[in-house]
């Protein structure tokens, strides 16, 4: 960290008065504030450089331990505790406050590490006291399929904070849900942020899901392909006995309505379910069974 | 653009601002704000300008008039901006096929 001048910045003598402190602030402040220089990182640089050295200077106590410590600022704490011990001097310590200047809103606009040394914190330009909403903050929520069929809560733990939220069923894949007021603090009795939750659902090795449609693949054998019969199929909700109809080509597709995933905040509304047959073929035929299929191709 | 409505009356008391301030920006032109139900809102486009409006005259005393031709300025400045970026790109085009 550099000694940083806070006279040469505003271009002052180390007799300036404070009025002298406020015009010098004034004058410099009106060529490089932000908002009259759009898009200027050089002019926005200056412009923290003069609040800063503002601040300082128009502030009786902090220009003070300023002029008295001067470039020795980083031993500040140390001299302060011998001339305690030599005359029980009762230093002023920090907690300083007050003084003007830029009100903020830019971002990114703390003061510099020889400010922050010198009087702790930045602090310096909110004290206009304008309230500042604190800041959103973002989470991601890991989900599988299953969870997101239902409604359920969560607790998470948000910045050591404990959030408890209710997911409900049908939430998308990247879907993001605002918690208003469990982001950080205000400042100046501002607002607190919001909490974005992100939410990430990983993929289903059984269950596929487009939309609030689910699709899945299901086994049978040659023999209920092409005569017909029953099979029991595991959907989200449970297991179901289904009618496979005689002479079911492989690949074909059965829909199931309202057997796939619910709609998002839609009471008792749910997407359907597709089901696309595989024919398993049999395989390790013995001679007999060869014979058959042979006696079958010959019609 | 942003068509989300704020009430005034929030702003005035989040800003530490008074009423006849913004309906004096109004008076100027600087700032709309929209009547629904007998109360004013600013949209989020107007707010913006609102809050460039309120940092200027808080922070360096500058009255309804100054902010008036600060306002005029900054648009023409704009405008030489997108002037000056429009024919940098034509002069970088006619270099590269000439």
């Amino acid at each position: 960290m550099d000694y940083i001048d806070y006279y040469k910045i505003l271009d002052l003598k180390k007799s300036a008065t404070i009025d002298d402190v406020k015009k010098a602030y004034r004058k410099l402040a009106r060529k490089y504030h932000p908002d009259l220089n759009p898009n200027n990182e050089e002019a926005n640089k200056k412009f923290q450089q003069i609040n800063e050295a503002n601040e300082v200077l128009s502030d009786p106590e902090k220009r003070k331990k300023y002029d008295k410590y001067g470039k020795d600022w980083q031993h500040a704490d140390q001299l302060d505790a011998q001339q305690r011990q030599r005359s029980q001097y009762q230093s002023q310590g920090g907690g300083y406050g007050g003084g003007g200047g830029y009100s903020g809103g830019f971002g990114g606009d703390d003061f510099s590490d020889f400010f922050s040394s010198m009087f702790g914190g930045g602090g310096g330009r909110s004290s206009r006291n304008s309230p500042f909403k604190g800041q959103d903050y973002n989470a991601d929520l890991q989900l599988n399929l299953i969870d997101a069929y239902t409604t359920h809560k969560q607790t998470l733990t948000v910045n050591g904070k404990q959030v408890r939220i209710t997911i409900p069923a049908g939430v998308e894949n990247g879907q993001k849900i605002k918690l208003p007021g469990y982001g950080a603090p205000g400042a100046n009795n501002g607002q607190p942020g919001d909490l974005y939750i992100k939410f990430n659902i990983s993929e289903d090795p059984k269950f596929k899901r487009k939309g609030n449609d689910i699709y899945i693949q299901e086994e049978i054998d040659v023999y209920t392909a092409i005569l017909g019969g029953e099979k029991i199929v595991e959907t989200l909700n449970g297991k179901v006995k289904l009618q496979v109809p005689a002479g079911t080509q492989p690949d074909a597709t059965l829909r199931l309505k309202g057997k796939g995933f619910p709609v998002y905040k839609k009471d008792n509304q749910f997407g359907d379910l597709y089901i696309k047959w595989q024919v398993k073929l049999p395989t390790n035929l013995n001679e007999e069974q060869k014979e058959l299929f042979e006696k079958l191709s010959k019609g | 653009m942003r068509n989300n409505l704020i009430a005034v009356s929030d702003i005035c008391n989040y800003h530490h601002v008074e009423i006849d301030f913004i309906q004096s920006l109004e008076d100027f032109g600087l700032i709309k704000t929209t009547t629904q139900k007998q109360s004013s809102f600013l949209s989020l486009d107007e707010l913006s300008k609102l809050e460039r409006y309120v940092r200027l005259a808080k922070d360096l005393d500058i009255n309804l008039e100054g902010l008036h031709a600060i306002a005029h300025l900054l648009n023409q400045v704009e405008n030489m901006q997108q002037e000056i970026n429009t024919l940098k790109a034509d002069l970088i085009h006619s270099k590269h096929f000439n």
